[in-house]
């Protein structure tokens, strides 16, 4: 109820701005959303403790249009995650919202931001489709204003048209399944739907499916999410891309839990759709030099990694290993929660990054953890999760998927095994070229010397753009080292290392070795210029490039990424030796957009050139098409009454 | 936390640490004696710690926090790896420090940082062996967990202790399908301790290096604990075999005669081991970076086929 309460306060007050741009009241109202965030996320704490269900409403909007509101232990995880996440990037937005906008945009920062972050509070709340519907296409409109909110950028108007198109498509998506169910029970009540038949209840599930997994960028729905991450804000980003696409995947696990009845081909689809998202989502971001687009296609790949969890559930479940599917429901469910935070730590250190040399080429930066040491130690911690590594929180979901996939050998059927078996293997893949992706990306943004003037010149962020990220590292830290605690604590016991014991264990080695170091080790220490085997002079072009480190991996994939080269020249005398001119263009195979995504944009205008064709006549052929509309109608009423 | 795990916790991880430098420095005397000359003596690694650790450490101006780091973080998450391996004696298990695959993310995370460390003083072989490295290890990695994978279904069990016990019990005459895994563990060896054909461990020439290239610009008691640390993970991975394939001698109780016998053992198979892995560094030669796609196949292919028999069976 306060944090409801404190919501309200933060709402009202951004309304406020709309009127009039004033820092204090943007800074109240940030304060309030971030208090608010607090609250709920101890709210939704308790509620998963004590495993209460909280019902509230049914609302009548108007007659046969009812808001209703359920939350119980699934829905409470998630409203912990949005609040948890929503709550530190509003702290964020304090000092960011300062530092990179200006004008009227500022003043519908906050409100849209706020508003934002509650409909999808509300939408994870719902219990009832329409309640659901209204607050997923609030979620969408909003967001795509925030999308805009850089609408000078040249590449942000056609990031926000493909985000909104593709975000419509995904509620129309929902929309179709909403009525089938209507249709087919009469309400639109939530309602676990037993009795109906398995072709309306495989339709469903790919309708939703396809609905929610455009959401959450899974591939082959994934192309807005790099272009629309890159171009908002970097505190809207995190909140997308750490939030946003975790609640299309609560859409996907509640109807899948608890309305429809799972059959066993979805599991195996939904592994592959997750194994083939989480592969090709590190692939695509190896290349990649954009520091915002790279952390885009990582939540492509995060979002691969908990629906191969998913996956794995529905799989068990359907062979009878009840332990094992729980333990995996449990891993993905985790891996929404750690995903949440280390990316939305990941974006915000990163916008801070942006903000601090107005660039976001990896390419361009370098030697700023001497500049921004603290939010280089935050980003150290981001990577560290991301990759995961032990004994932080990206490890044990992972862990949890390793050893749910060691465990399934022992089902009975061959196929499924070999098939396992692939996942396993490309699911390993995908983890290390992870971890390869962000070494790349820590150390060329801030290691070694910088490589242009602009990032010569950075500063350190300000303290609420430090605040704001530290919260999910500390997070991504106690969740780590507490797992097994956490587990035991709400409920859900897990077959895992305790990783608070190893944490003391490194710590002990950790400590023995440092102490032996400045106890024995007599030799000092001095600062040298690099030696470089010898070579003379090192300066920022002799150090490793972005495209030089990733180089030997997207040899290995080059079949992936079909990378075309056009070498024209021409020369002039006819023994080719005297050189005139050329060009040489390389094309990488842009695999969804041209393959699939144009296509059906062209047939789309094909099809609404041919409808307006018929639409641009005179006044003569509008009374012919009434003419004969009449005709049919009376025709049809006769033969049909 | 039992009387017997502190016991081990100490001696294990002394034992390991003792040992390693010394299986280091007798392969390299295999390869020396197979190319005709007497090679550094076999106490040279030792020799090298100790000098290294007298020596000044020298950082690099454009170096920070992450190179002074970086070396005391290796040797930390590779001595807490070796709690995961019982070369000595298998204590009762402890909050899970045998679970297979937190023992191999422990050793990526060593590697995560020795690559960080290797980037981080701007001159371009530390940037060209922590390429390399990553990619390595990414190409590699599904390798890596397929063949513990099915190491875990043929030993019905993901704690390295239990692992260890089960093969005792069952000597590997009776599980032929072991002896197809411990070929792919030989091959991960190989690959993870970055031995010819992957790495050429005594190399000075900047296109062949690729573990040596990460550790160029550190001195002083910073690469001795780097060096350490590669010693560790040798031993490691090495005991890891061993112990699956020829686990006898290794102490179900922790008793003094069992295991100084433990111990004994383990430096006769150790020796077999290193001298095995000498002769097969020198019978190969390094291999284009591209071209360990081979060995990758092999590997992969071994793990396979052990399922298949495991599952056939």
């Amino acid at each position: 109820m306060v944090g409801l309460a404190c919501g309200l306060l933060a709402a009202l007050s951004a309304l406020l701005l709309i009127k009039q741009d004033s820092r204090t009241i943007r800074r109240i109202s940030l304060i309030l959303s971030s208090l608010a965030g607090l609250s709920l996320s101890l709210f939704s704490l308790q509620v998963l403790i004590s495993r209460r269900v909280i019902e509230v409403g049914p609302f009548d909007l108007v007659p046969q249009v009812q808001l209703a509101f359920r939350v119980d232990s699934l829905a409470a995880l998630f409203i912990l995650l949005i609040s948890i996440v929503s709550g530190a990037v509003s702290l964020y937005s304090i000092g960011y919202i300062e530092e990179s906008t200006s004008g009227p945009r500022r003043r519908l920062f906050v409100p849209l931001q706020v508003f934002f972050i509650f409909s999808m509070l509300f939408f994870v709340a719902a219990d009832n489709l329409l309640t659901q519907l209204v607050f997923w296409e609030l979620m969408s409109v909003l967001s795509f204003f925030l999308i805009m909110l850089n609408y000078r950028q040249a590449e942000t108007p056609k990031s926000g048209l493909f985000y909104l198109v593709m975000t419509q498509m995904s509620t129309l998506f929902l929309l179709m399944a909403a009525v089938l169910i209507y249709g087919a029970t009469g309400s639109f009540d939530l309602a676990p739907l037993a009795s109906l038949s398995p072709l309306l209840n495989s339709v469903l599930f790919l309708l939703l499916l396809v609905g929610f997994g455009i959401k959450a960028g899974l591939m082959p729905f994934h192309k807005w999410l790099p272009y629309a991450h890159t171009s908002s804000p970097s505190s809207v980003s995190a909140l997308m891309s750490g939030v946003m696409i975790k609640v299309a995947v609560y859409g996907l696990l509640r109807f899948t839990l608890d309305i429809l009845t799972p059959q066993p081909w979805w599991g195996v689809l939904i592994l592959a759709l997750g194994t083939f998202s989480a592969l090709m989502g590190v692939v695509y971001a190896l290349k990649e030099h954009d520091i915002k687009r790279l952390l885009a296609y990582h939540s492509i790949e995060n979002i691969g990694i908990i629906l191969i969890a998913f996956g794995l559930y529905l799989i068990f479940q359907q062979y009878g290993l009840f332990a094992l599917a729980r333990m995996c429901l449990a891993a993905s469910l985790l891996h929404s929660l750690n995903h949440a935070l280390f990316k939305s730590l990941l974006f915000m250190t990163a916008g801070s990054v942006v903000e601090a040399t107005s660039t976001r080429n990896i390419e361009k930066m370098g030697g700023l953890i001497k500049k921004m040491p603290w939010t280089a130690a935050l980003f150290l911690t981001g990577a560290v999760a991301i990759s995961a590594l032990p004994p932080l929180n990206g490890f044990v979901s992972e862990l949890m998927i390793f050893l749910a996939f060691f465990q399934a050998f022992t089902l009975a059927n061959p196929f499924v095994i070999i098939f396992l078996f692939m996942c396993l293997s490309l699911f390993a893949l995908t983890s290390a070229l992870a971890a390869a992706c962000f070494v790349k990306a820590f150390a060329m943004i801030f290691l070694a010397m910088p490589r242009s003037a602009a990032v010569a010149g950075a500063r350190e962020a300000t303290r609420s753009m430090l605040i704001g990220p530290a919260v999910p590292a500390v997070l991504c830290i106690v969740i780590g080292v507490g797992a097994t605690r956490l587990f035991n604590w709400l409920g859900y016991p897990q077959p895992l290392p305790d990783l608070l014991f190893l944490s003391l264990i490194l710590l002990f080695f950790g400590g023995l070795a440092a102490l032996l170091l400045k106890l024995t080790a007599r030799g000092g220490s001095r600062v040298v210029p690099t030696w470089a085997c010898g070579l003379p002079a090192v300066d920022s072009r002799s150090e490793y490039t972005a495209s030089g480190f990733s180089e030997p991996i997207l040899t290995f994939f080059r079949p992936l990424y079909r990378t075309r080269k056009e070498n024209k020249r021409t020369f002039w005398d006819r023994w080719s030796s005297v050189f005139k001119e050329g060009s040489l263009e390389i094309h990488t195979l842009q695999f969804f957009e041209e393959k699939l995504y144009l296509p059906v944009v062209r047939a789309v205008r094909a099809l609404s050139d041919l409808v307006s064709r018929s639409q641009n006549v005179d006044l003569d052929t509008f009374i012919l098409y009434s003419f004969i509309t009449i005709v049919v109608l009376i025709i049809a009423a006769g033969w049909l009454l | 936390m039992t009387l017997s795990f502190l016991f081990y916790f100490l001696i294990n991880t002394a034992f390991v640490v003792l040992v390693s430098p010394l299986f280091m420095g007798l392969t390299k005397k295999v390869k020396a004696a197979l190319q005709g000359r007497r090679g550094p003596p076999l106490l040279q690694s030792y020799y090298l710690i100790a000098k290294l650790w007298r020596k000044e450490n020298l950082f690099s101006a454009n170096a920070s926090f992450i190179s002074r780091l970086s070396p005391v973080l290796n040797v930390t998450f590779l001595l807490a790896a070796s709690l995961f391996v019982p070369v000595t004696f298998i204590p009762p298990s402890t909050g899970g420090m045998g679970n297979v695959i937190l023992f191999l993310y422990l050793m990526v995370m060593a590697r995560f940082f020795l690559a960080l460390g290797g980037l981080d003083s701007g001159s371009s072989f530390g940037g060209m062996g922590s390429s390399r490295e990553m990619t390595i290890s990414a190409i590699f990695e599904p390798v890596v967990i397929i063949v513990v994978a099915a190491l875990a279904f043929s030993l019905q069990s993901v704690d390295i202790y239990r692992m260890f016990a089960s093969s005792l019990a069952v000597p590997v005459t009776h599980n032929a399908a072991l002896l197809l895994i411990c070929a792919a563990l030989f091959v991960v060896l190989i690959i993870e301790t970055s031995r010819i054909p992957v790495d050429n461990p005594e190399t000075h020439l900047e296109l062949t290096m690729i573990h040596e290239a990460m550790l160029l610009e550190s001195s002083g008691p910073n690469l001795a604990l780097l060096e350490l640390s590669h010693a560790l993970k040798n031993t490691l991975l090495m005991a890891l075999l061993i112990n699956i394939l020829v686990p006898w001698g290794l102490a179900l109780q922790f008793t003094f005669p069992a295991v100084a016998l433990a111990m004994g053992a383990f430096l006769v198979k150790g020796w077999l081991l290193a001298v095995i892995v000498g002769f097969f560094e020198s019978v190969m030669a390094k291999s284009r970076l591209f071209n360990i796609r081979v060995y990758f196949i092999v590997a992969f292919s071994l793990a396979f086929l052990t399922i298949v028999f495991e599952l056939l069976i």
